[in-house]
């Protein structure tokens, strides 16, 4: 192999996807304002500890603040949130839809505390239902699932007055198993997601150019739907992995998307409650990360969220060319707003790639190959999939951003890695991806054949199918021929999408050319036919990192996978105050304290003699026989001497008293009956 | 005098009439508002301008918990929604005497970019109408429009750079959205730090405040909300149009003002399945409403929250039945109770409410507090009597709270007989004592009322409290400025909460103090551990220091108010925290 394929170091990036920031929280101004049916971020990957299953991660209600009482965030009522899979090209629409529904309940509606001695309310349950229709029918599959409750604090979880139990046991009993073999959790956990909200959406200030790059959404918790599901129940024809052909079998490919949706028509009552009546009409969905974050213009954001991916492709004429002409590249463009800004300075996407090729706004990119003999027998040849991936000039993106979101990415020429290509970015080269059902638009799409990078293996890495593309170039493991090998992380984003993985550092890398270059399309100071294609432009690019490159607190290695939710009265709960409680005095003894002595010395109470030395007589009168008790006070209020503590008759009493170890100073004597009653009190000088 | 009324030295006796109940404010208090935050009112300040003392200025916040870096749909008012403060000025008329309406209109200047701002142009650019109605609500009068409302504290690239963003400054930005109404009002509408502080984390684990066991933190600090925040003269609110300098005394009970707030959204909404829109139509349905702090937020339970939200103060009143009990017997009260749940809340040991104040009344839970009083000659001259005020403060056997926290949130206080401070009444709660407060004005319910002839205390006097009128009851019980007399005077902090609400007031202190039986102590009606009996114990004892010295932890802001108007703080900046 000549090194001009085998690359001595790196190489960018797979076909991913544009753009950049918080996947999808509060992305679109309407949904923004329902937090409750607002999806921000779906998972699709194999579970690293039972590899013939699939994990499916649905996350809703954004931005949690761990310590947001009285009403914790929750699950919504009147909303249904689905996870829609399609297995089948040649079905149209859905194949497998699982909808939960939610319902709330005061245990006891007396109390404005969320949890109170073994109760709690806004108890939430949940109904799990699957139709293998295509919605036409469903199944109920789990029946009063049980939503774990917000994690408030010790008192309220842990203590005798709160639940008196753990985190732990209430996130263990709330993985349930459906009637038809798929595992489900439904709850609050810490939100996976890690991005630089601050900085990116300060017109792209990321990494932060003057530091203090910070994720912002770190101690967030959000609403997770999980669900594990047996690779042969997704599978179009019931097939269990085993019986994959190879590692990037097409028949093993899923293509996923989440939605929430409301009932058409909302009506407030004037007594406060509210109804909802009519159709269901979709209110928010999510397939790939950060579309409706970043991909889409704010015009069209509420529109997106209201249609399925199967509406994506007819309504291509709107959406195409957010995708063709991203406003992302505009920045990592000189000729464009690049210098605006300066964070993604190392990110500049190709503009002459092999003194040929134009990827800037605008421009043709590989259009001009369209109908030449060059692309013959490729997934550009019209013949194969039509106009889709070059539906027209001055759409340069059409051959990766496009396919990468809308129809997944096949494993055919160009879409294999520079190895074994000799130069020609359109030959055969190595496989690395097969994720291609191109039924429907946005969606996370994945092949369950992939074998599964664990997750404590050396090799893996959270840049995805980015960093088995570079290993597929540079590792001697993987560069030394075109065969289908497994690489570790072909099953990494956007191959489905793991937690691990950093989608925003990912995305912004292919928007700045970073998949174009791993099939051979190599940054403008490549010149065509020199030795080393790992030039500058294509080290900067992959060198870039958004600031922010891991999740704030660990994953679990077991089901749900996801880190268990930050707790309220935790560090995350708010700013640190600096407070010391004083302590917390008795009650005043009844009927007397120290200035009172003062003022009443001599009343009821005699000493003889006083002043004294060493030794006094204390005299007072029993009104009736009942306990009696004597105690002398120093001024500070201190008891320092309890002469006598019994039961005497009535009438006069007499008590001697050694005061041979008091220092010298005034002392208060108090005597209390039975009842509490001050008998008498009087001052006593010590000499 | 004797000193027991006089009362020297020490710190002493607590008070203010002020209600029940602690925390958040009104921060998503209620499960049917928690999920409209747009429309979610969460808190109502009301207070003499300290730099203006010829106005009033009135704060109503809304849209919960901001992130400041919560991008790229930063948070603003709501399109669809009428927020709405409310003000009542006089007992003759029913309803409200005067009322502001803001609706709000959003544009994208730029719809083919993501940034909400980008070369020079901004997204979501907030603007508005204000309409001012003087007969109730029948008509209006709009009285400024395109308000401008202030971008969201982006970051320097979005804010000050000249090239990619827009070319200012975050103060010259508020400057000038600070405007002149037609009719003489100051207004602000915009983004602003959260004035409220609380921690949030710990008092909602079952009232861990202060932490027992825990750091305490402020659950609200750097975050951001939405203020509405006008500056009206004192003649435009007072009744008959009078200026302060009119008022027979800082207590005329002419100058009670009572305000509310709220937000209302349109009956129906529709879903259009067509292109993601919606539409809203048919009648206004007030969704979200705030007077005093805390109301719905710790008193009310968990069932009666939505409702509460959809009426109006008016109603109140005649929801008694309902909600009266939530006051008479509240639930707080219960764990600052050794008979109740007390021992299940440690950290408010140092609360413990009147079991057997001057040994003959009881005012735990489902007691008679001072109801053994009731048609008794005793009570003749007092607000108490039925004749004064029908059955409204003490209307049954079994409602103790009646006499302090009721009225508090639902009438205001009158300076009357017993409402009057200790100094001067011999040892008799019911005999008159030293005016401390006339917020009076029983036309509705829950409101803040505030009495607009009280001088302001400056917020630089050292004297200046976060304790609110509490710190007036401590002065005039025990500073020997105050004390000598029982005559009328002005104590500083008379202008803090719940006589109004300032910003600084530190109102989960003083709930929950006075739902801990303060305001009781305050006229006279001391802790146990005082005996009548004993004429010569003070009666500041344990049980009341315990009190005045409790504390939540968070007494302040997480940053300074501002001096001059709109007072609330410059809004967090995203990159900034």
């Amino acid at each position: 192999m000549k090194t001009s394929q085998i690359l001595s170091l790196a190489v960018g990036a797979l076909l991913i996807a544009n753009t950049v920031s918080a996947s999808s929280h509060r992305e679109a101004p309407l949904i923004s304002s329902d937090p409750l049916a607002d999806n921000t971020d779906l998972y699709a990957f194999r579970c690293p500890d039972d590899p013939n299953s699939i994990i499916l991660i649905a996350n809703y209600v954004p931005m949690q603040l761990a310590q947001g009482g009285p009403n914790y965030y929750s699950f919504g009522e009147d909303i249904r949130y689905e996870i829609h899979i399609d297995n089948d090209v040649s079905t149209a629409g859905d194949d497998i839809i699982y909808r939960i529904t939610f319902h709330k309940e005061n245990q006891d509606p007396s109390t404005f505390f969320n949890i109170r001695l073994g109760l709690q309310n806004g108890k939430t349950t949940y109904t799990l239902e699957r139709s293998m229709d295509g919605g036409s029918s469903f199944e109920t599959i789990k029946l009063n699932g049980v939503v774990p409750p917000t994690n408030i604090g010790a008192r309220s979880i842990n203590s005798a007055v709160g639940l008196n139990t753990t985190y732990t046991d209430l996130s263990a009993a709330s993985v349930h198993s459906t009637s038809t073999g798929e595992t489900v959790f439904c709850g609050p956990v810490d939100d996976p997601f890690y991005v630089d909200l601050a900085g990116v959406f300060d017109l792209g200030d990321l990494p932060r150019q003057n530091g203090g790059s910070k994720d912002g959404l770190a101690c967030m918790n959000v609403s997770a739907i999980v669900l594990k599901i047996p690779i042969s129940t997704l599978q179009k024809d019931g097939h269990d992995v085993g019986m994959a052909a190879n590692i990037l079998d097409p028949d093993f490919v899923i293509g996923i998307w989440a939605s929430a949706s409301r009932q058409k028509v909302r009506t407030l009552n004037t007594d406060g409650t509210t109804g909802y009546t009519g159709e269901w009409v979709q209110v928010s969905r999510l397939g790939m990360p950060l579309t409706n974050e970043v991909v889409n213009p704010i015009g069209s954001k509420d529109r997106w969220n209201s249609m399925t991916p199967y509406e994506d492709l007819a309504s291509i004429g709107t959406f195409g060319n957010y995708y063709y002409n991203p406003e992302l590249a505009l920045y990592m463009d000189d000729d464009q707003f690049g210098g605006a800004v300066p964070a993604f300075g190392p990110l500049r996407i190709q503009r002459n790639s092999l003194q040929a090729f134009d990827f800037g706004n605008g421009h043709d990119g590989l259009y001009g190959l369209k109908g030449t003999a060059a692309v013959a027998g490729t997934a550009l040849d019209d013949a194969i999939f039509g106009t889709l991936l070059l539906p027209a000039a001055a759409s340069p993106r059409s051959v990766d951003l496009w396919p990468i979101f809308n129809t997944g990415v096949p494993n055919m020429r160009p879409y294999q890695l520079a190895t074994g290509k000799n130069g020609d970015p359109l030959a055969a080269g190595k496989p690395f991806v097969n994720n291609f059902l191109p039924n429907g638009g946005d969606m996370l799409r994945l092949n369950m054949a992939v074998p599964v990078t664990q997750r404590d293996d050396p090799a893996f890495s959270s840049d995805g199918l980015f960093a088995a593309a570079v290993s597929g170039l540079t590792d001697p493991a993987y560069n030394t021929n075109a065969g289908l090998q497994f690489i570790p992380n072909m099953d990494g984003f956007p191959n489905g999408r793991r937690l691990e993985d950093d989608v925003t550092r990912i995305e912004l890398q292919a928007v700045g050319g970073a998949a174009l270059a791993a099939i051979g399309l190599w940054y403008d100071d490549y010149t065509a036919g020199d030795a080393n294609p790992v030039t500058p432009d294509l080290l900067s690019v992959l060198t870039y990192s958004t600031g922010v490159d891991t999740n704030d607190v660990p994953f679990r290695t077991v089901f749900p996978y996801l880190a268990y939710p930050h707790r309220g009265t935790g560090s995350c709960g708010g700013l640190a105050v600096d407070y010391t409680q004083p302590a917390v005095l008795d009650p005043s003894d009844g009927h007397v304290g120290i200035s009172e002595l003062m003022h009443g010395a001599g009343s009821g109470i005699t000493a003889f003699p006083n002043p004294i030395t060493d030794r006094t007589t204390l005299r007072l009168n029993m009104p009736e026989a009942g306990h009696l008790r004597i105690e002398v006070h120093a001024l500070d209020g201190k008891v320092v001497a309890v002469p006598f503590n019994g039961t005497r008759a009535a009438g006069t009493q007499e008590f001697t008293w050694n005061a041979g170890e008091l220092s010298k100073g005034i002392y208060l004597v108090k005597a209390t009956g039975a009842d509490g009653k001050l008998i008498g009190a009087m001052k006593l000088e010590k000499n | 005098m004797n000193y027991r009324t006089l009362l020297v030295g020490a710190c002493f006796v607590a008070g203010a009439f002020s209600g029940p109940q602690a925390w958040a404010s009104s921060h998503r208090e209620a499960p049917l508002i928690a999920n409209d935050p747009l429309a979610d009112n969460t808190d109502l300040y009301c207070f003499r301008s300290p730099d203006d003392p010829n106005t009033i200025t009135i704060i109503a916040n809304y849209i919960p918990a901001q992130l400041a870096y919560g991008g790229p749909n930063y948070a603003s008012f709501g399109e669809g929604i009428r927020y709405e403060i409310h003000i009542d000025n006089n007992t003759n008329t029913p309803g409200d005497d005067i009322t502001y309406r803001f609706t709000f209109n959003k544009t994208n200047q730029d719809p083919t970019t993501f940034f909400n701002i980008r070369l020079g142009q901004q997204n979501l650019l907030t603007s508005y109408t204000m309409e001012k109605s003087t007969d109730g609500g029948q008509t209006w009068a709009t009285i400024l429009t395109n308000g401008i409302v202030p971008p969201p504290n982006i970051g320097p690239r979005s804010i000050e750079d000249g090239t990619v963003g827009l070319g200012t400054n975050y103060d010259a930005l508020i400057t000038s959205a600070i405007l002149t109404a037609s009719t003489g009002e100051t207004v602000y509408c915009g983004p602003a730090d959260d004035p409220f502080f609380v921690d949030l984390g710990g008092i909602f684990d079952l009232g861990d405040a202060p932490r027992q066991n825990s750091q305490t933190r402020d659950g609200i600090a750097r975050t951001n909300i939405h203020s509405i925040c006008i500056k009206i003269p004192i003649s435009m609110l007072q009744k008959n149009g009078q200026s302060v300098s009119m008022a027979a005394n800082i207590l005329d009970p002419d100058y009670v003002i009572g305000v509310w707030a709220s937000s209302s959204r349109k009956a129906v909404r529709t879903l259009n399945a067509s292109d993601g829109t919606y539409t809203d139509s048919g009648d206004w349905i007030q969704v979200s409403r705030l007077g005093m702090p805390l109301t719905n937020e710790a008193v009310n339970p968990v069932g009666y929250k939505d409702k509460w939200n959809s009426m109006t103060p008016y109603q109140d009143l005649s929801a008694l039945d309902v909600a009266g009990n939530y006051f008479y017997n509240p639930e707080l009260a219960l764990y600052m109770d050794d008979d109740q749940f007390g021992g299940a809340v440690p950290a408010f040991a140092a609360l413990r409410v009147q079991r057997s104040s001057l040994q003959g009344f009881d005012f735990g839970n489902g007691h008679d507090g001072l109801y053994g009083l009731k048609g008794s000659p005793a009570l003749n001259g007092t607000a108490l009597a039925d004749a004064a005020f029908g059955n409204l403060l003490l209307p049954a056997a079994g409602s103790p709270r009646s006499v302090d926290l009721w009225p508090i949130f639902n009438t205001g206080v009158p300076n009357a007989r017993p409402y009057q401070l200790a100094t001067g009444k011999n040892g008799d709660p019911l005999a008159a004592g030293k005016p401390f407060i006339n917020n009076f004005l029983p036309n509705g319910g829950d409101m803040l009322r505030l009495n607009m002839a009280v001088p302001v205390t400056q917020r630089d006097d050292p004297a200046f409290s976060s304790e609110g009128l509490l710190a007036a009851a401590v002065a005039g019980l025990t500073d020997p400025a105050y004390n000598t007399d029982a005559s009328l005077q002005f104590i500083p902090n008379m202008d803090g909460f719940p006589n109004g609400r300032r910003l600084e007031d530190d109102v989960t202190r003083i709930e929950l103090q006075a739902v801990g039986g303060v305001v009781l102590a305050a006229i006279g009606l001391w802790y146990d551990d005082y005996n009548a009996g004993n004429p010569s114990q003070s009666p500041v004892t344990n049980q009341l220091l315990n009190v005045l010295n409790y504390s939540t932890g968070v007494e302040a802001n997480d940053t300074t108010f501002k001096t001059t108007f709109p007072y609330v703080a410059t809004p967090w900046r995203g990159t900034s925290i």
